[in-house]
């Protein structure tokens, strides 16, 4: 999937869950994401970094560096307040894919 | 190993936070170095792994666009440069002063118990004398090194951030003009925990020292021109130099 305008939020959303089970660098929750999502979501690997910035900066996720293999790795983790933040993305998230599942069963009365 | 050095000049330029702008290029290194290995170990070549590896990571318009596209990196100089390099200078001289006084004020006020206990001197006209010469010579720090320290502060913080050089050139020249009229003076009345503190502005009525504020703010500007003249020569050789060493 690479429609931008559907992208909008998800990779916030699955390095926020991600994150969730424990603190990760970079190159690892690329490589988790992958794993999470089956590889269906293909993204420049790049790309997550500023949205680990951006995530920081909103005091969604904090980092701390961790010496490992003799190298300086960034580790990031959730915050009490990306916890919060997760819960509402997931729960909106949910809300358009049930819409959407509706709309390709046919089903009427979706909510959006 | 790639370099980024590229992307960061871009960055910057575009007003991403120059710590942003070092962690996110040290990072793309790190993930670009494990992406070598993992591709070699599934059997590719060193030069292929490296193709692969910065074609998963993303062209420079890829990763230059990820990161432009939020607008929370970018640092408060590039998002309010008349904050800094206009209001900035005054604030900081007048912090700088008004800080400058009450430390003053606190030693004068303390200086019978701060000689007494540090320097083992009973009150008396040598320790007033001795004061005397601390105090002037912090005054003269603040009066004449102060607007020097802060015009280098400013000429740092924006060349680090690659701010037009109309911005840095307004700040320091504020700094350099505004710091070369105030003044602060402690007169000794000979004894101590006495004394005269006179801290005045030649740019306030009644435009006290008016030709001294003149010819101090014309030396700072002479001095850090002529600093920043040096460093673009330098900068302008550098190159050439090492052109003529090869060939």
């Amino acid at each position: 999937m690479a429609n931008p305008s559907f992208m909008n939020g998800v990779p916030e959303l699955l390095i926020l869950r991600t994150l969730a089970a424990n603190e990760m660098y970079g190159y690892e929750l690329v490589q988790a994401i992958g794993v999470r999502t089956n590889h269906a979501i293909k993204l420049g690997e790049g790309v997550v970094y500023p949205a680990l910035h951006a995530l920081e900066s909103g005091g969604m996720l904090k980092s701390r560096r961790k010496l490992v293999n003799g190298r300086t790795r960034v580790y990031y983790a959730v915050t009490r307040k990306g916890e919060k933040h997760l819960a509402g993305l997931v729960q909106h998230w949910q809300h358009i894919t049930d819409a959407i599942g509706l709309a390709i069963g046919g089903t009427a009365h979706a909510m959006l | 190993m790639p370099c980024f050095d590229r992307l960061a000049e871009r960055l910057l330029r575009a007003g991403i936070a120059p710590r942003h702008v070092r962690r996110y290029t040290r990072e793309l290194n790190d993930h670009f170095d494990d992406l070598v290995r993992e591709e070699i170990t599934g059997g590719a070549s060193r030069a292929l792994a490296e193709t692969r590896a910065l074609s998963r990571l993303g062209s420079e318009d890829t990763l230059a666009a990820a990161m432009l596209e939020r607008p929370e990196l970018r640092s408060f100089m590039a998002r309010f440069p008349w904050a800094v390099f206009g209001v900035g200078p005054i604030a900081l001289l007048v912090l700088s002063f008004v800080g400058g006084l009450y430390l003053e004020f606190w030693l004068v006020n303390h200086s019978g118990w701060l000689f007494r206990g540090l320097l083992g001197m009973a009150p008396g006209p040598v320790a007033a004398r001795l004061a005397t010469r601390i105090y002037t010579v912090y005054n003269t720090l603040i009066v004449y090194g102060g607007p020097l320290l802060f015009a280098w502060l400013f000429t740092w913080m924006g060349t680090r951030q690659r701010m037009p050089q109309a911005w840095i050139i307004t700040g320091v020249a504020l700094v350099c003009v505004m710091g070369g009229f105030q003044n602060l003076v402690f007169y000794d009345t000979g004894c101590i925990g006495c004394g005269h503190l006179n801290l005045t502005s030649g740019l306030l009525p009644p435009f006290p020292n008016l030709s001294e504020g003149i010819a101090r703010a014309t030396a700072n500007l002479a001095i850090v021109g002529g600093v920043w003249w040096l460093a673009a020569r330098r900068k302008m050789a550098s190159p050439i130099a090492l052109h003529t060493a090869r060939t």
